[in-house]
């Protein structure tokens, strides 16, 4: 009863967003209240009918309702609650329909918070974002149903879930993502309904900061942890590929990073506007296209969903819909967009337009990385591969001029600023990054140029962070936001630090040992006690262990091989001593003749600061959402007191009305 | 409309739409072999049951030659098997290399005897359309041709020139749009469906 | 089909020289520069059967072969790019992660250069075009957009 409750749930769900993407936006240009009206209610019910069906879905996997088809293909009564509970965003079905189940959360946050703007432009958002709605709810409904019944005849027990989800990272990974994903809809609306009103002021830029800023914080810790999960789950101390799938969450972020930079500049000083514009219509953009990507198999991939050309022709004309609307519109009314702010060449606005730039021109490379490939078969020239060697290169050459307008932005002004005035500023980095360059080269015999170069610069970059907060802490305490601001840069220099190190400095062995033998590998003793048999609930493992010691620091490690019998899948789980120097990683190979085992050992210095950096750039945003001028904004109904306007206010007041006049 | 370079996103994304509605029917797995239009490699190497007789390109030259790569572990093998033996009863030259599979190639002579028995076995029951098998115990034959898998096909003009390849099995419809057409007498152009 | 999958896995390394009780590096090199071009070698070679793995992570038989492949290549003394032609020859460009430069993909670097070049023009010729002008100062422009909403708002309520 409960899938055919979640189904019929699902298909009142479409009407309503039909209904939330005409009426509410007839209502906003045609000025008729009831229409408007209709918004919010919409919004509500449809979360709450979207809640319903996700609800459904979880208890047929909880009960092990193998009745319907979703479940037994990804579920297995053998299967810990946990992971069952996560096996409904486990395969291509159940993890639409919490993309769409987020889409209804963030709308209903949207509905929810916006009290204190215009119920009109309220309305037009919420009908974009309805719209939105309305493609993704028919994609479930006609070619992806969930809740599709296997009847008459249904399973006694699941297929399982693939093993390789089965794990704590990949529980909590997807919905970080798709709310990432799903969060820059909520730019993207407003993006679309400002160029529909045709009012785009300083409200707007300031309305959309905290909802990107949140999107781009779920996003950034999405990526994180599926990087992190790679490493440990994958068996090969990998943390990024540059497989297709990847690069379809990387393009969203680097439009996201450009965005929250960009939208500083247009709520702070009017300018940039129509570029806002475009960034805000191009991250949610490529948040779909990464969604096309992964769903039509369109790519070789190893995270890819089964492929199917139906689903993937549905989401290419739902593109096609959706973004090219979306950028026809632009076309249309970003011209009448004017940012009347002035700014000179050297001054913080240019440094923040010259650091989009490049987070632009990185995008466009793994746009290009991701998509050339097809073309280049596409027009007969065969198939190439585009990967690691590529992307390593570019990505060494473009991190010098990033982190260098990184490091300068924060201290120069806006509007104007002389150089000069900066430059006894900017040497106070070089003392700590110097001496980090040569305790790196001496210690962990880093001798690359561009990994030291990369390890010279994080540290100035960190070292600068560290200096601006002081100073400009003296005055006066420091606004949340500009915490945040600080906490995102030095997560950036410890995520430089880490790619740099670990690239250069990880040492490995791959060899053949029996128990009672040991390897060195970089100082560390690799001890190979014993092999143990294990069951687990739904797989049989075996547990090598070793002992491990450098000397001073002596502990145990266990790495597995799992066999699990369902999907008859053999994974590895690596044996890992994290550290925030090194980390020690054990993965356990296949069994040789005798006793004899291939084990990989690698000590991997620095690796962590990788996500270490993620977690603080996560931090970062947080602090930056916390920040009392959002709080205000976001507070229900505490706009609504009036206020008295002061005479040089209503001067300014008499500017932006006439702004909005010429927008108009 | 003035200003052109508001254009430049939504044509961009057109462009972008255009390619990858024709991603969407083709097989990204589906690679062409690099060794297309190039001359067979050089070899030598022993009948897979008989170690002492030895081939060489030589034996390969002078008709149209079908190479299927293949190996009794391998599932759909066994199902092209039935359709290549019938190619053959049409007169097509079918030669087998035997791609061992990396378990057996480890346990040496006693092994290849195993091998010999499951291969006479296997064809006894589904059919045998190898005029011979060149055993490729290293796989170093298959490498040179680019071989990923089994089972893999090629065919070799009577100069010795790859002219098609085929991963994965021969079926009727296959042999009848990407082979017969290059054969100089189209053998096989005829056969019935009636294996599928 | 599984079966055989789960053999291959198991036996993937078995090339090893057999029943020698010690511990052996999988491929042991005795020249560090050349035990340098197989650790990269075995990283930027693709398998070709695989999902997209390159040569190192992926347990495939024909990975296998070409790692082989390559280390013995590596210890006759070819070079980097001998090894990588190698391997193209056999199994054409999709075996290597670093795409030739040709008519096509030289735009992966043309285009992002033009696009980044393109924007800092625009900002610079903005930039240095723009004269101060004496408009209102943008916080107290904010503060009165601010202000307008507000009104707005109780105008409405």
């Amino acid at each position: 009863m409960l899938p055919e409750i979640g189904h019929f749930s699902l298909l009142i769900s479409l009407v309503f967003s039909v209904c939330l993407a005409i009426f509410p936006l007839i209502g906003a240009q045609k000025k008729i209240v009831e229409f408007v009206a209709l918004a919010k209610p919409l919004v509500y019910a449809n979360f709450t009918l979207l809640s319903v069906a996700f609800f459904c879905l979880s208890w047929a996997f909880y009960h092990n309702d193998f009745s319907v088809t979703y479940v037994a293909m990804n579920s297995n009564s053998d299967l810990p609650w946990y992971y069952r509970l996560s096996a409904v965003w486990g395969a291509h079905e159940g993890s639409l329909l919490l993309w769409v189940w987020i889409l209804s959360l963030w709308t209903a946050g949207v509905a929810f918070f916006s009290s204190s703007l215009d119920d009109d432009d309220v309305a037009r958002v919420l009908a974009v974002m309805g719209f939105i709605a309305i493609g993704f709810l028919a994609f479930v409904i006609f070619t992806s149903n969930p809740f599709e019944r296997t009847f008459p005849m249904f399973p006694i027990d699941g297929r399982d879930l693939n093993p390789l989800l089965q794990d704590v990272g990949l529980i909590i990974h997807p919905p970080m993502l798709y709310m990432g994903y799903v969060g820059f809809s909520v730019a993207f609306a407003f993006a679309v309904a400002a160029l529909i009103g045709g009012k785009l002021d300083a409200t707007w830029a300031r309305w959309s900061r905290p909802w990107t800023l949140s999107a781009w914080g779920f996003l950034t810790a999405g990526i994180t942890l599926g990087s992190w999960w790679a490493y440990y789950e994958l068996g090969w101390g990998g943390w990024w590929f540059w497989d297709p799938v990847e690069n379809a969450s990387f393009m969203p972020w680097l439009a996201g990073t450009a965005l929250i930079h960009s939208l500083a500049v247009t709520e702070k000083r009017g300018a940039f506007k129509s570029w806002t514009v475009l960034l805000a219509i191009s991250a949610f953009s490529l948040s779909l296209l990464g969604t096309f990507l992964v769903r039509s198999g369109i790519l070789v991939s190893v995270h890819a969903f089964a492929s199917d050309p139906t689903r993937g022709l549905f989401i290419l004309v739902y593109l096609l819909i959706v973004i090219g609307g979306a950028l026809t519109l632009y076309a249309w009314r970003a011209d009448k967009v004017v940012s009347t702010h002035r700014y000179k060449l050297f001054s913080r606005e240019v440094l923040l337009f010259v650091n989009n730039v490049l987070l632009v021109a990185a995008l466009v490379v793994v746009l290009l990385g991701t998509l050339l490939p097809l073309v280049h078969k596409e027009i007969g020239l065969g198939s190439i591969s585009i990967g690691a060697p590529f992307f390593d290169s570019v990505s060494s050459i473009w991190f010098i001029p990033f982190i260098i307008a990184l490091s300068i932005g924060p201290f120069v002004r806006w509007k104007q600023d002389r150089f000069s005035r900066i430059k006894t500023k900017l040497f106070v980095g070089a003392v700590p990054a110097a001496i980090v360059a040569i305790t790196c080269y001496l210690m962990l015999q880093i001798n690359t140029f561009f990994s030291l170069l990369g390890v010279v610069l994080a540290t100035w970059l960190a070292a600068l962070v560290v200096y601006e907060l002081i100073t400009s802490g003296k005055k006066n305490p420091l606004p949340l936001s500009h915490w945040g601001m600080s906490l995102g840069h030095l997560g950036f220099a410890a995520l430089v630090i880490g790619i740099a190190i670990t690239k250069v400095a990880s040492v490995d062995k791959s060899v053949r040992i029996s128990p009672g033998q040991s390897v060195t590998v970089n100082n560390y003793e690799f001890k190979f006690t014993a092999v143990e048999q294990f069951e687990g609930p739904n797989y049989s493992a075996y547990h090598a262990l070793f002992d491990v010691s450098n000397g001073s620091d002596s502990f145990s490690l266990k790495a597995e091989k799992r066999y699990y019998k369902m999907h008859s899948n053999v994974m590895t789980e690596a044996g890992i001593d994290p550290g925030l120097w090194r980390d020690i990683y054990i993965s356990l190979g296949e069994q040789l003749d005798g006793d004899a085992w291939a084990v990989t050992a690698n000590v991997k210095p620095f690796v962590r600061w990788i996500w270490l950096g993620g977690v603080l750039m996560v931090l970062g945003s947080i602090m930056c959402i916390l920040d009392k001028r959002y709080r205000k904004i976001l507070s229900w109904r505490a706009q609504r007191q009036p206020s008295e306007a002061g005479p040089v206010e209503s001067v300014s007041a008499n500017k932006v009305i006439e702004q909005k006049v010429k927008f108009e | 409309m003035k200003n052109y370079k508001l254009l430049i996103p939504i044509v961009a994304f057109l462009l972008v739409s255009i390619f990858l509605y024709k991603g969407l029917y083709s097989d990204p797995t589906n690679i062409e072999n690099a060794n297309l239009a190039k001359p067979f490699p050089e070899f030598q190497l022993a009948d897979l049951m008989d170690e002492n007789r030895l081939y060489s390109k030589a034996d390969l030259l002078g008709e149209y030659t079908l190479i299927n790569v293949w190996g009794t572990w391998c599932v759909t093998c066994r199902v092209e098997l039935p359709f290549m033996t019938q190619l053959r009863q049409q007169g097509v030259k079918i030669v087998g290399v035997y791609y061992d599979n990396a378990a057996e190639a480890a346990f040496g002579e006693l092994d290849v005897r195993q091998t010999r028995r499951e291969v006479t076995e296997m064809l006894a029951q589904l059919g045998n359309p190898f005029q011979f098998n060149i055993y490729d115990e290293k796989r170093d034959l298959s490498l040179d041709l680019g071989v990923t898998g089994a089972p893999e096909s090629f065919l070799i003009d009577d100069k010795g020139t790859i002219i098609a390849h085929r991963r994965g099995a021969i079926d009727h419809r296959v042999w009848q749009n990407e082979f017969a057409p290059l054969l100089p007498n189209n053998h096989g152009s005829n056969l019935s469906e009636q294996q599928k | 089909m599984n079966k055989s999958i789960i053999t291959l896995i198991s036996l993937g390394l078995t090339f090893i020289s057999c029943f020698v009780y010690a511990v052996e590096e999988s491929y042991p090199f005795d020249d560090v520069q050349q035990q340098k071009i197989f650790g990269e070698l075995v990283e930027e070679l693709r398998c070709p059967k695989c999902q997209n793995q390159n040569i190192a992570d992926s347990n495939a038989m024909v990975a296998i072969d070409l790692k082989n492949k390559t280390y013995e290549l590596v210890k006759q003394g070819q070079s980097k790019d001998q090894v990588i032609d190698f391997m193209v020859q056999r199994y054409g460009q999709f075996v290597h992660y670093d795409p030739p430069i040709n008519m096509v993909t030289i735009w992966l670097w043309l285009v992002p250069i033009a696009i980044a070049l393109i924007l800092v023009v625009f900002v610079l010729k903005k930039g240095r075009r723009e004269k101060l002008g004496s408009e209102v100062d943008a916080n107290s422009l904010d503060q009165a957009q601010a202000i307008i909403d507000k009104l707005e708002s109780k105008g409405k309520s």
